[in-house]
C-alpha cells in the first residue's frame, strides 16, 4: 500500500481540464492524419467529377443526331420501270438510283420554301445529306413496295459536317479548307434550321446500329458490337463460373495440403496479375492457330477472356469459402453429412454472395478488356452486319464494345471522336448496371451466422 | 467442497460401448495423446476433465473421427464401437458420425430455420418417408432437447435468432434427431450462462436413459453433477478413470488430487 503511493508520487499532479504537452502532440497528430485522409478522399472525388463530367460533356453529343425532314417523291419511272411492284426486280435499282431522288426532293423543298440559294440543282446540295441516306430509303422502299409513286415524309440523316455545325464542332472558319462543304451550304442549313426542317433528335441508331465506314460517322452505332460483347460474356459466364467455382471448391475443401497444391495456388495468384495481352496471344495461338476457330469470332474472344477471368473468380470464390466459419462444417459433419453434403448444403450457400460478387466483377473486367481482342482480330473489324442467329452470333466475325470504341478513337474524322466518348458512356452504364446487380445479389443472399 | 450431491449410481451392469486401447494421436510432430486406454459404458455419462491442452477434446474428436478433417492429425491404436474398429479401412466416417453424434463448444446452428436445423440430419440419412414422419421426428428431437415449448410457435424462424442457451439446446436436438447411439459433447456449456447451463445439464441427465454420453468440461462441479464416470487427462495421458464419486472424493493418483483441489491446471 505504501509502496504504491510512493510510486504514484513520481508522476506530477496534473489537471484533467488542461491537456498536457504529450496529449496535445498526440491530438495534433490525430487531427493531421484525419486531414490527410479528408484531402485524399477530396482529391479522389475531384478527379472522379472531372472524369465523369469530361466523359459526359464529350460524349453526350453522340446521342443526338441531325436529321433533315424531306418529303421524297418515289418516282415509279425510276424505281420500278415495269410497274409490277415486284421487290426482286426493284432490288436491281441500286442506291445510285435513289440518290438523285433525295437530292432533287431537297432542292424542291428549298425552292418551295423560297429560300434564296446559289445552288442550281439537287446535286449541289448533296453535301448536306449523309451518304447512307439513299441506302436507308432503298431499304424502306424494298420492305414496302407499295410506297412507290407516293410522296413520303423521310427523315434523312444529315451529313456529319452538318451535324458538326449544329454541335459547334464545325465552324465557318474550320471549313475554309474543307472540300466537302461550303459556306453556302451552312447558310442553307441556317435557313432550314429556322423552320425545323433541319433538327436534332435522339439518336437511337447510335445505341442499336452498326458500325459504318470511315467517311460516314453519322451512321455509326454500337449495337452490333454490343451483341458481340453479349455473346462473349455468355461464353465467359458459362465457362468461367462453373470451372472457377469447381476448381476453388476442390482446392479449398477437398485437396490435400501439399507442395503440389501450394504450387497451383501460387500460380493462380500469379495468373491474376498476368497482363491481359499475354492472354490475347495465348488465345491466338491456342484457339485460332491450333484449334482453327474463326478469327474475330465472339466465341474465341469469350474463350480468351475466360482464361483471363478464371483466376479472378477462383481467388474471390476461395476467399468467400474461407470466410465461412469452420463451425458450420463441423456441425454438418457432426450430424453425419458427407464432405460433399456439408459443402453443397451449407458452405456453398453461405459463400454464394461472395462468389456472385466476384463473378460479376470478373465479368465487368472482361467486358471492358480490349488488349486481348487486338490479337484475335476483334479490333479493326468493321461490324456492319447483325449476326443472323445464335450460332453465327458466336461464330461469325464481330467486334466488341471496347474494341469498337478503340477503333472509333483511332479514326481521323472528329465526328468519330465524339462517338468514342459516347461509346464510353454506354460501356460505363453497362459496368454500373453490373455492379448494381452484384450489390443487389449480395444483399439478397447475405445471411448471418 | 462440492455442493452438488455425488451420484452413486450403479453403472457396473452397463455394457461397454466404446473401447480405446493404446491410442496415440499426433499433430504433425506433436504427440498430443499418449497411450490412452479406456472403456466407456453404454447409458452412462462419462466426463473428461483436465487442464487446457491436456488432450481431452482431441481424444473426444477421435471417437467419431472428426480429426480426419485435420490433415496433419494421425491416430494410432485401437478404438472400437460395439467391438468394431472405427479406424478400419472399410469404415465410412460418415456412417460412424451418424451413430456417434456431436455437440460443439460454441453453439453452431445452421443459418436456416429451426425446423430445417433439426430436420437436416434425418433428411440426409433418409429417416423420414413422409413430411408427417419428419414433423414427428423434429418434434420428438426438440422435446428431447428441452426446447420444444420455446420454439414450437416459430419453427420456421431462423435458428441463429435464438439466445445462446436455446441455440445450444437446438444443437443438441439436432444431434439427437439422427438417433445416434453415442453423444459426444465438447464443453457444451462454456458459452452459456448459469441458467442455460442448468437446463443443458438436466437435459444431459435425461439423455443418459437412451444414449451413452461423453462430455468434456472445464467445470469440475459440472462433471460431478452430471457424470457417473470421470476420466482425468493430464499432458496427453489418461491419469485416472473411475466412478465420479470416487474420483472426486478419493482419487488414487496425486495429480488428480492436485487438480481437483485446484493446485494444478
Amino acid at each position: 500500500m505504501t509502496d504504491a503511493t510512493s510510486q504514484g508520487a513520481a508522476r506530477p499532479r496534473t489537471s484533467l481540464t488542461a491537456a498536457d504537452k504529450r496529449t496535445q502532440r498526440r491530438n495534433a497528430a490525430e487531427k493531421r492524419f484525419r486531414l490527410y485522409g479528408l484531402a485524399a478522399i477530396g482529391a479522389g472525388m475531384f478527379f472522379l467529377v472531372v472524369l465523369l463530367s469530361s466523359i459526359i460533356g464529350n460524349g453526350i453529343g453522340a446521342f443526338q443526331q441531325t436529321f433533315i425532314e424531306v418529303p421524297v417523291y418515289l418516282d415509279p419511272a425510276k424505281l420500278d420501270k415495269n410497274g409490277n411492284r415486284d421487290p426482286a426486280e426493284m432490288a436491281k435499282v441500286s442506291t445510285f438510283g435513289y440518290n438523285p431522288l433525295i437530292q432533287d426532293s431537297l432542292y424542291q423543298l428549298v425552292q418551295d420554301k423560297g429560300i434564296a440559294t446559289e445552288y442550281e440543282d439537287g446535286g449541289d446540295m448533296k453535301a448536306l445529306i449523309s451518304a447512307s441516306a439513299a441506302a436507308q430509303l432503298r431499304d424502306r422502299v424494298l420492305a414496302n413496295p407499295d410506297l412507290v409513286g407516293e410522296t413520303v415524309e423521310f427523315e434523312i440523316l444529315a451529313a456529319s459536317r452538318v451535324d458538326g455545325y449544329l454541335k459547334d464542332r464545325v465552324t465557318r472558319d474550320s471549313i475554309t479548307e474543307d472540300k466537302n462543304i461550303d459556306a453556302g451550304h451552312l447558310d442553307l442549313v441556317d435557313a432550314l434550321l429556322e423552320d425545323g426542317t433541319v433538327h436534332k433528335s435522339f439518336n437511337l441508331a447510335f445505341i442499336t446500329g452498326s458500325d459504318a465506314s470511315e467517311s460516314r460517322p453519322e451512321q455509326a452505332g454500337l449495337g452490333v458490337s454490343m451483341l458481340g460483347s453479349l455473346f462473349m460474356m455468355l461464353v465467359v459466364l458459362f465457362l468461367a463460373l462453373p470451372i472457377g467455382v469447381a476448381a476453388s471448391i476442390y482446392l479449398e475443401e477437398f485437396a490435400p495440403q501439399n507442395k503440389f497444391t501450394d504450387f497451383i495456388e501460387v500460380n493462380i495468384s500469379n495468373l491474376a496479375a498476368v497482363p491481359s495481352i499475354v492472354f490475347g496471344i495465348l488465345g491466338l495461338a491456342a484457339f485460332i492457330q491450333f484449334a482453327h476457330l474463326p478469327q474475330s469470332a465472339p466465341l474465341v474472344g469469350g474463350l480468351t477472356l475466360t482464361l483471363m477471368t478464371l483466376p479472378t473468380i477462383v481467388i474471390s470464390t476461395r476467399a468467400s469459402l474461407k470466410a465461412v466459419p469452420p463451425s458450420i462444417r463441423d456441425a454438418a459433419l457432426g450430424v453425419g453429412a458427407s464432405k460433399m453434403q456439408s459443402v453443397f448444403h451449407h458452405v456453398l450457400p453461405l459463400a454464394m454472395p461472395g462468389i456472385l460478387t466476384g463473378t460479376i466483377i470478373g465479368l465487368a473486367q472482361a467486358l471492358g478488356e480490349t488488349a486481348p481482342l487486338l490479337l484475335i482480330g476483334m479490333v479493326g473489324y468493321i461490324a456492319t452486319n447483325y449476326p443472323d442467329g445464335i450460332i453465327s452470333g458466336f461464330m461469325s466475325p464481330n467486334s466488341a464494345m471496347p474494341a469498337q470504341i478503340y477503333e472509333w478513337a483511332k479514326r481521323a474524322d472528329p465526328a468519330y471522336y465524339e462517338r468514342a466518348w459516347g461509346g464510353i458512356i454506354i460501356l460505363l452504364v453497362f459496368l454500373l448496371v453490373m455492379n448494381v446487380i452484384a450489390i443487389v445479389l449480395r444483399r439478397k443472399f447475405e445471411r448471418r451466422w | 467442497m462440492y455442493d452438488a450431491p455425488l451420484r452413486k449410481t450403479d453403472v457396473e451392469a452397463n455394457e461397454i460401448k466404446i473401447s480405446a486401447k493404446d491410442v496415440q494421436v499426433y499433430y504433425g510432430e506433436n504427440h498430443a495423446i499418449k497411450d490412452v486406454s479406456v472403456e466407456l459404458q453404454d447409458k452412462t455419462v462419462t466426463a473428461f476433465i483436465g487442464p487446457s491442452g491436456c488432450g481431452k477434446s482431441t481424444f473426444l474428436r477421435c471417437l467419431n473421427r472428426m480429426n480426419d478433417t485435420i490433415d496433419i492429425c494421425r491416430v494410432e491404436g485401437l478404438i472400437s464401437l460395439d467391438g468394431e474398429d472405427i479406424y478400419d479401412k472399410r469404415v465410412d466416417p460418415v456412417q460412424l458420425r451418424a451413430k456417434v453424434g456431436m455437440v460443439f463448444q460454441k453453439p453452431n446452428p445452421f443459418p436456416k430455420s429451426i425446423y430445417d436445423n433439426v430436420a437436416y440430419g434425418p433428411r440426409i440419412h433418409g429417416l423420414a418417408k413422409t413430411k408427417a414422419d419428419l414433423d414427428e421426428i423434429v418434434e420428438k428431437a426438440l422435446r428431447r432437447g428441452a426446447i420444444w415449448n420455446e420454439v414450437k410457435d416459430r419453427l420456421h424462424a431462423p435458428g441463429t435468432g435464438l439466445s445462446g442457451g436455446q441455440q445450444q439446446r437446438l444443437c443438441i436436438a439436432r444431434a439427437v434427431a439422427t438417433e445416434p447411439e453415442v453423444l459426444l459433447m465438447d464443453e457444451p456449456c462454456s458459452a452459456l450462462d448459469p441458467i442455460a447451463t442448468a437446463q443443458v445439464e438436466e437435459l444431459i441427465d435425461e439423455l443418459r436413459t437412451n444414449y451413452s454420453v461423453v462430455i468434456v468440461t472445464h467445470s469440475m462441479q459440472q462433471a460431478a453433477r452430471v457424470s457417473q464416470k470421470t476420466a482425468f487427462f493430464h499432458l496427453g495421458h489418461l491419469v485416472e478413470y473411475g466412478e465420479t464419486s470416487q474420483i472426486f472424493t478419493n482419487p488414487v493418483d496425486s495429480r488428480t488430487e492436485s487438480y481437483i483441489t485446484g493446485r494444478i491446471g
